[in-house]
């Protein structure tokens, strides 16, 4: 499967030196500029077909670990819990809890936690001795969905303060035979899915506004449209800065994105933004195909099917509950 | 002489290792410039120290050239990191640490460290390219949460005293989830590099 999506990617990338050997190939005269807005064109075309691969072993992956996690979350009692990313090193002694490693792009790594870190203290409860790991765990257990938890580390013989900012973990598919019936499961928080991107959404781009893009724009925070999406989803327009979205405010793209992520296609949506330096205040709606908000993980168009389900039922996890 | 089994298969596995170390030893051999592709730091070097010397003409039809060849390199890189990626394939990892191009000695490397460079590597990037597309930043924020929830379900297993058996399955999974992430992330970047 995956090396199919490697050739997929390869093809896109093979698109380009095409491009190149027709640049080269092309006649010095006034139809350059032409030419070359048409090797744009294509490039720009390999280069949505590189990262639509990606996203596809980004969705792919997560679905094929979906199903441990189904299993030890159900073991471990919660879906849709809030997620910091750590390992924790069981044996760590009795000064703390030793971090293991920490998860690439995760809470913790956002708040500058670093593996090595000793945690010395969650929410203001210290955590020593022999089971001080045991006590992160249940803490981390409890936290709520973008509750913001304070931790004090050693490092270096120093201690340090951070405010990691826990993330709802995310929804699940699974396959298997071992699973609790629907009535537990309907009982549970409702878990967000995997992100999945279909419709004018995917194509936005946007940025972090830098201080002197700030200057430029008029304003000194958001996030800045650099592409709006197609068919005015959402009303926006290129050179927009996005300054709240229902009253969160945006800080990075990423951030954005998972603000976006967070809504359900046909919801209202207040959004505060800057147009040519004035700050507005934009009603509008969520258009369907947001991320976010896709049944599964299957990817339309990509041509791959659910892989063959495994003996017994078969639990999709969405915003509500199915049993297919 | 009667040759058992074992005898056999060490025989072979230590003809393969020798096929390795004759492999190393001559890509080592070969001159700088026809060693392995350089990476992609070194790549965006060259390319603009030609950008500062060429017309705008030529560096127009260059860049594709240089967009293109990245994006190969990317595309075969990818695709070998898949396969290598295999349950008990040999890692044949290139490790190009640096802002210099560096071509370092090829290694024979257990999963574990390929597991540490790749979080190295994922490590050494910033949080987001200056201009992020919705589509594939929500696939690396999936990803991310994905990894972040295995993470956190690892500490509690470990505490919780969950069958070795288990746990390795969950390392497993964690292993492809980053494998997976950087592949992301590296299309991420050449995406946004190439802007």
């Amino acid at each position: 499967m995956f090396s199919q999506l490697s050739s997929k990617i390869l093809l896109a990338g093979l698109l380009i030196p095409l491009a190149a050997w027709a640049n080269d190939k092309s006649p010095p005269d006034a139809a350059h500029s032409d030419k070359d807005a048409g090797l744009e064109a294509q490039l720009d075309d390999a280069r949505h077909r590189l990262e639509e691969a990606a996203h596809e072993v980004a969705v792919l992956s997560s679905q094929l670990g979906g199903p441990l996690v189904e299993r030890f979350s159900t073991f471990d009692g919660a879906f849709g819990r809030a997620i910091i990313g750590v390992q924790l090193d069981p044996s760590s002694g009795k000064d703390g809890a030793r971090v293991v490693s920490v998860s690439p792009g995760g809470p913790a790594a956002e708040a500058g936690i670093r593996a090595g870190d000793v945690i010395v203290a969650v929410n203001g409860t210290t955590v020593t001795g022999d089971d001080a790991t045991r006590q992160v765990v249940k803490v981390i257990h409890d936290i709520k969905p973008d509750s913001k938890v304070s931790v004090r580390v050693k490092r270096d013989g120093k201690t340090q303060d951070f405010t990691v900012v826990a993330r709802p973990g995310p929804g699940i598919m699974a396959f298997g035979d071992d699973l609790p019936t629907l009535p537990e499961m309907t009982q549970i928080a409702p878990a967000r899915p995997f992100f999945m991107i279909q419709g004018p959404l995917s194509n936005m781009e946007l940025a972090t506004l830098t201080p002197q893009l700030g200057k430029y724009f008029g304003t000194d925070k958001g996030v800045l449209v650099v592409r709006a999406p197609p068919d005015s989803a959402l009303k926006l327009e290129d050179g927009d800065v996005i300054l709240a979205i229902d009253g969160r405010e945006p800080t990075s793209g990423s951030h954005a994105t998972r603000i976006l992520g967070s809504y359900q296609p046909g919801e209202k949506i207040s959004l505060k933004i800057v147009r040519q330096r004035k700050t507005i205040d934009l009603e509008t709606t969520v258009p369907e195909g947001m991320p976010g908000h896709n049944r599964g993980f299957v990817v339309p168009g990509a041509g791959h099917d659910l892989p063959p389900p495994m003996p017994g039922k078969v639990i999709i996890r969405h915003h509500e509950d199915q049993t297919i | 002489m009667h040759i058992y089994p074992e005898q056999q298969q060490g025989f072979v596995e230590r003809q393969r290792v020798e096929q390795h170390h004759n492999i190393v030893r001559q890509l080592r051999s070969l001159p700088q410039e026809a060693h392995q592709p350089y990476d992609w730091t070194e790549f965006r070097r060259r390319c603009r120290a030609k950008a500062d010397t060429e017309s705008r003409r030529g560096v127009s039809s260059r860049r594709y050239a240089a967009i293109a060849a990245a994006i190969v390199l990317a595309a075969v890189a990818i695709a070998a990191w898949v396969r290598l990626a295999g349950p008990g394939a040999p890692a044949l990892t290139q490790s190009t640490s640096g802002p210099e191009f560096e071509t370092q000695p090829l290694v024979f490397a257990t999963a574990d460290s390929r597991a540490d460079a790749a979080e190295r590597w994922l490590a050494s990037l910033p949080s987001e390219p200056p201009v992020v597309r919705v589509g594939t930043r929500a696939a690396v924020a999936g990803l991310e949460d994905r990894l972040a929830q295995m993470d956190d379900l690892l500490s509690a297993a470990r505490v919780e005293g969950t069958q070795p058996a288990r746990l390795a399955a969950l390392e497993q999974q964690r292993a492809r989830l980053v494998n997976s992430l950087v592949q992301v992330r590296f299309a991420e970047t050449l995406v946004a590099e190439s802007r």
